[in-house]
Parts: C-alpha cells; sequence; structure tokens
C-alpha cells in the first residue's frame, strides 16, 4: 500500500478531501457532513442525478482505514483532468448548464449547491459531469443561492466576454482563480452590454451593488418561487448566448480549402494506418488536432484520444461535432503546444500543468513539426527533448522547407532556417527515440515516422 | 461543528442582487402570465406546451 496522498486541489471545503491512494482517487467525507451526505442519498437526488449522467457515481468502501472519516467514497475513475481555461466556449456552456440543472433538481429534492465552479466539473465520456459530491446542502428556502455570485465569475462573465468580445477570454480563468469579479467583466465588456438584460442585471447591477453591506435579512425576503425563477432565467440566459461558433478562423476550414491535395491526404491516411498497426495503444494525445480527422481515427481503437489544438474555433466546432454525435471517447482542449497551461493556484500545484497531466501511450503530431519550429524558433532539440518528456510512442511528420506550406510561413527568412533540415529532424529525435518506421507520402514531399521513446 | 452554511463568501451585494433580478423576474413574469392568458384565449387550437414555451421564452429580453 503506498501512503495515502491528499490532493492538493482539495484543502477548501471542510465537508471533506480527495486523496489517492494506490493509484486511485478516494473521497474522505468528515462527519459533520454526514447529515447532509445522507439526505443526498436518501432524498433520491444522488440516484437520479447518477441516473441523468450529471453525477459522478461513488461506491462506499470500508477497506481503506477510516482515519475519522465519516464515510469513504470510490468514485468512477476520470481518464483526464482538463481545466476551464482549457475549454472552449460550448464546453463552458454546456457545464455552467449542467450546473444549474442539477442545482434545480437539488432544490426539488430540499438540497442546493453550496459553490458553483467548473473545478467541480469533468468532461467524462463526452459530457461534462459533476465530480465534487460533497458540494450538496439543506435548502433554506429563506435564502438565495450562496453561490451565485460564483457562478456568475466561474461561468457567466467568462461566456459573457467570450460572447461579446471572441478574444479567447475563457483563459482569462487561469488568472482568475477564483472567478472574473463583475467591477473588471463591466470594464471589459462593450458598453452595448448595457441593454442586455442578462449582462445589465448580473453584470453591471452586481458591480453597482458590490458596497452593499446588505445581509440577508435585510434584503427583501427570499422564497423558493424566486430562486427558481432566477434559476430558469439563468438557464435560459446561457443557453441563449451563440458563442463564437459561426466564425471563421484562420484554420477551422483546413482540410476543406487547403492546397494541399486529395491525394495528398489518402496517402497519409494510409501511411497513418499503417504505423498505427505497429503501435500498442488505449490513450493517445493528437496534436494540432484541427478539425479532428486524425483524431477520429485514432479513436476507433482507444479508449481515450487528447484532441488539442491552439486554435479555439476549430476545437468549439470538433466539441460541436463529437456531442451531436455522442462520442465518448474524445476529448477536444485549447492548448498551445508553444505555451502549454502552466501549473496554477496556490503553492503551484492546485491545477497541475497540462504535461504533467499527461500520462498516454501514443502522441501523434502531424503538419505540426514546422510551426514550432519556424513560427516559434523552436529548435529540433528542444522540440525532442519536450516530446520525450510524454509521448512512449510518438507519430510525427517531418515537412521539408520545400514544401510549399513551409515556404509559405518561412517567408523571406530562409537565411535563419538552415538549420532546418531532414536529417538534423532525425539527428535530434534519435538523441531520445528510435526510428522504427518512416514512410514517405505519396503526392507530396512529407514523411510520416513512428518513433519510440529510447 | 464545522460551519458549512458559509464555506464560500457569499459576496457584498450578492444577495441583494438576486433580489432585485428576482423581482424584476418577478413582474415580467406577472405581465408574461397576463399575456399568456389573452394568447390562450386567442389560439384554443394551439398546444399548450409550444404557448407556455413562447412565454418562457428566454430570448426575450
Amino acid at each position: 500500500m503506498t501512503p495515502t496522498r491528499i490532493d492538493p486541489a482539495s484543502f477548501k471545503d471542510p465537508a471533506g478531501f480527495v486523496f489517492k491512494q494506490d493509484g486511485l482517487y478516494y473521497r474522505h467525507v468528515q462527519p459533520g457532513y454526514a447529515t447532509d451526505y445522507d439526505l443526498m442519498m436518501g432524498s433520491g437526488l444522488y440516484k437520479l442525478l447518477v441516473k441523468k449522467g450529471w453525477l459522478i457515481p461513488h461506491e462506499e468502501v470500508t477497506h481503506l482505514p477510516a482515519n475519522g472519516a465519516y464515510k469513504i467514497l470510490l468514485p468512477q475513475q476520470l481518464a483526464f483532468t482538463s481545466y476551464a481555461y482549457e475549454w472552449s466556449f460550448d464546453m463552458l456552456q454546456d457545464a455552467a448548464l449542467v450546473t444549474l440543472k442539477i442545482n434545480e433538481t437539488a432544490i426539488r429534492h430540499g438540497m442546493i449547491l453550496k459553490d458553483a465552479t467548473p473545478y467541480n466539473i469533468q468532461f467524462h465520456q463526452g459530457k461534462p459531469v459533476f465530480i465534487d459530491t460533497l458540494s450538496f446542502e439543506k435548502y433554506d428556502t429563506s435564502k438565495p443561492w450562496i453561490a451565485y455570485r460564483q457562478f456568475c465569475e466561474m461561468f457567466l462573465f467568462p461566456l459573457y466576454l467570450e460572447n461579446y468580445l471572441q478574444s479567447g477570454l475563457i483563459r482569462l480563468l487561469s488568472i482568475y482563480p477564483d472567478g472574473i469579479p463583475a467591477t473588471e467583466t463591466a470594464r471589459l465588456l462593450p458598453a452595448k452590454s448595457m441593454w442586455n438584460m442578462g449582462t445589465w442585471m448580473h453584470v453591471h447591477l452586481q458591480k453597482a451593488a458590490r458596497h452593499s453591506t446588505a445581509k440577508p435579512r435585510q434584503a427583501a425576503a427570499f422564497n423558493a418561487g424566486k430562486l427558481s425563477r432566477l434559476l430558469e432565467h439563468l438557464v435560459g440566459n446561457v443557453a441563449a448566448l451563440p458563442g463564437r461558433q459561426h466564425l471563421p478562423s484562420g484554420w477551422s476550414n483546413y482540410y476543406d480549402e487547403t492546397i494541399l491535395s486529395k491525394e495528398y491526404l489518402d496517402g497519409k491516411v494510409q501511411v497513418f494506418k499503417n504505423l498505427l498497426s505497429q503501435c500498442l495503444y488505449r490513450t493517445a494525445l493528437d496534436l494540432g488536432a484541427n478539425d479532428g480527422y486524425f483524431s477520429r481515427i485514432l479513436a476507433d481503437d482507444a479508449a481515450l484520444v487528447i484532441a488539442v489544438d491552439f486554435d479555439a474555433t476549430c476545437i468549439n466546432r470538433l466539441y460541436e461535432t463529437l456531442r451531436a454525435e455522442k462520442a465518448k471517447n474524445l476529448l477536444p482542449l485549447i492548448i498551445d503546444l508553444s505555451n502549454p497551461s502552466p501549473a496554477f493556484g496556490f503553492d503551484n500545484s492546485e491545477r497541475p500543468s497540462f504535461i504533467n497531466r499527461l500520462a498516454v501511450d501514443l502522441v501523434v503530431a502531424l503538419a505540426l513539426v514546422h510551426h514550432l519550429c519556424i513560427t516559434k524558433h523552436i529548435p529540433f532539440g528542444k522540440l525532442a527533448a519536450f516530446f520525450n518528456r510524454f509521448a512512449p510512442q510518438l507519430i510525427i511528420e517531418f515537412i521539408p522547407d520545400t514544401d510549399p506550406k513551409v515556404q509559405q510561413i518561412m517567408g523571406d527568412r530562409q537565411a535563419i532556417f538552415t538549420w532546418y533540415t531532414q536529417e538534423a529532424f532525425e539527428e535530434s529525435f534519435l538523441d531520445y527515440f528510435s526510428i522504427s518506421a518512416s514512410i514517405p507520402i505519396s503526392g507530396s514531399s512529407r514523411t510520416l515516422y513512428l518513433m519510440k521513446r529510447k | 461543528m464545522y460551519n458549512f452554511l458559509l464555506y464560500i463568501d457569499p459576496g457584498n451585494g450578492s444577495y441583494l442582487v438576486q433580489a432585485i433580478i428576482a423581482a424584476v423576474l418577478g413582474v415580467s413574469f406577472y405581465f408574461k402570465s397576463i399575456l399568456f392568458r389573452i394568447k390562450s384565449f386567442f389560439s384554443r387550437g394551439k398546444k399548450q406546451d409550444e404557448i407556455k414555451d413562447d412565454v418562457n421564452d428566454p430570448n426575450e429580453n
């Protein structure tokens, strides 16, 4: 038995904490939360939320020492943990909606969410699922929603900002770990947001009321009807945000409009499948996934494929498609590989970096190396060392400088990229990997490699 | 005994804002209910659910 390790992000809620033991995550329920826990389990709330697929199922276990716990829970384990600042608009919108729907359901069972943060949601088998089993408390009908402000700052305001400004502002959540305050949101939103009832009430009114010291008793008496109207309004308001799905992006029509021929794509698929047949993998990471064409091929034989791209429009579109198809084993995320999510939070340990969260069997990097090397000036040696950290097996494409795409991004800077040769690429990667196969793609001067970590 | 109720800070003015929003929504709900009655009086053939959805349309700001 390995020593118990309390999850470094699990220290805020006095109701319990998450710990890891022998590779599994457990939840320790404190005796002080017993009444609420029993209400959740006994009122039918837990059963209904799990049936709807909104709450992670768990079982109560007795094989571990209680250490003062009321219960020890073993929740269904997650394949990967992602954070809101890596999600696209529709992902955060769906996470917000499921949080509100859970709250409405809880209220019908005499309970209410005592917090509302996207860190309580994970994308699990293709859907946003609430993972914090201890977030429910007994509902006092005379009180408004204690987590209303948190819901606004963590879900609603990032969605408003992205909806109005279309500038990848969901990532602001990484520098506002407790949510984007109303004052900052109001400063960033355009003046026309004053004329929308949702933004006026939740942002501008809340900003104006931030100095109010009205206590619950002084504020007008609240009741269940008022709360239900507020939640209903929030659901409608969030669901009605159109987001950025209809905006074109630099990359969103890559395969439709690209100058590359169909022969090239067919050839690449054939070579790719050939290399895949030489790999053993349950989980895979597709870097620069674009519309997810190759992620889908990977997903045919994988338990989980994480498809990342720095382009928010591509990832949002991919998420929408996968949601419509009810795909369960593909997780799209917005990640810039030249600057992947760092570790965030107290002591830099609440939210691990993207790279440190990875534990995949296979990494795929198609039509990517030239972007990192030429656009971002990353030398082959650094790139090979980077991939070595998280890629036990690597399928990687090399595109030489004679290729029109590479020439396009190189422009007239050829003189400083004399090091960009296929020989230098192979030499650098051979320091960290062995090359199992290298196959040229017909209809182009490109090559696909299969490499195994040394 | 732990104080679970206030484990997060509801925030200054958050209760007041919710009270105001609830009041605004209450007024708009009141007028929408009247509208709903008028609508249902004139459109008895229409399916009740459709009318209800119209009345509760969150896009109507």
